[in-house]
């Protein structure tokens, strides 16, 4: 199982670098780090990665914000969107040479239309470990509901 | 500006649990000052008891494993995969390894390595 090595020596770089874009090859946020340029270039897709579920009760929404604390990120319902903004800084601290710079900082708003009505008073969002999880309940409207069949 | 796609996975998941064994490196900032290296490292949805930091033979070996669970599939979009991580470093002489710490922090990890006091630079007087 091949993980990536990073020599500051240079001498394993090759291995490294190959696994690094085997890596990324289906990462849309990469683009090339290489010490003493600017941060990478903008990613080709959109900031966090988000996953959308669905229960028979409400929609969950997880995205991926390492690095964020909950003053960092903003969660609000909007006509029928879930709206998700936020900034991740990234650093450099004082004082310090760079080697390698993965870590872009970025400001981001992300726009997910619901699916279905959700009942808004009832929304809650957790932020764990750099893990965003948003829990919207749906509406009473939007719950399944059997409709029975009567014969004539 | 509609973002959500709606996707069903007619198949389930079947094809995702066996792409999770699989661990990817995290994105990684690597800085230096006069005392010491700084690791930064990115790994959403890892606790400090999910990870394995080690130091033998020169290489740093950090392998983070996700808090299981909470990934129920079929997904309506799916944009990552909860995947673990793992990565090494060959670590240059002059670490004190005996104080290399290591602290995680909102789904980021800060790894220190102290510079041994002899590998500091220093300047030297002529007389």
């Amino acid at each position: 199982m091949l993980t990536g090595w990073r020599d500051f020596d240079d001498t394993l770089r090759v291995l490294d670098v190959l696994q690094r874009r085997l890596d990324r090859a289906f990462d849309p946020w990469s683009g090339p780090a290489l010490a003493g340029q600017r941060a990478p270039r903008r990613a080709r897709a959109a900031w966090p990665p988000t996953n959308v579920f669905e229960t028979k009760e409400a929609f969950v929404v997880k995205a991926e914000v390492p690095g964020l604390a909950e003053s960092d990120v903003a969660v609000s319902v909007e006509d029928e969107t879930l709206v998700i903004r936020g900034e991740r800084k990234t650093d450099v601290p004082d004082g310090y040479t760079v080697h390698l710079r993965e870590r872009a900082p970025i400001a981001f708003t992300r726009k997910l239309p619901l699916p279905a009505r959700v009942d808004v008073e009832a929304v809650g969002a957790s932020l764990n470990d750099g893990v965003l999880t948003v829990t919207l309940p749906k509406a009473k409207e939007s719950l399944p509901r059997q409709i029975a069949v009567k014969a004539r | 500006m509609s973002e959500l796609n709606t996707v069903r996975e007619i198949n389930g998941s079947s094809s995702a649990k066996a792409y999770r064994h699989h661990a990817v490196a995290p994105p990684v900032d690597v800085f230096e000052n006069a005392d010491e290296l700084l690791i930064v490292a990115d790994v959403p949805g890892v606790r400090a008891d999910g990870i394995d930091l080690r130091f033998e033979n020169d290489t740093l070996t950090l392998e983070a494993k996700r808090q299981p669970g909470g990934d129920e599939s079929p997904a309506l979009a799916r944009e990552y995969d909860e995947v673990d991580f793992a990565t090494r470093f060959r670590i240059p002489a002059g670490i004190d390894t005996a104080a290399i710490t290591a602290e995680t922090k909102n789904g980021t990890l800060v790894v220190r390595l102290p510079k041994a006091a002899a590998a500091k630079a220093r300047k030297i007087t002529v007389r």
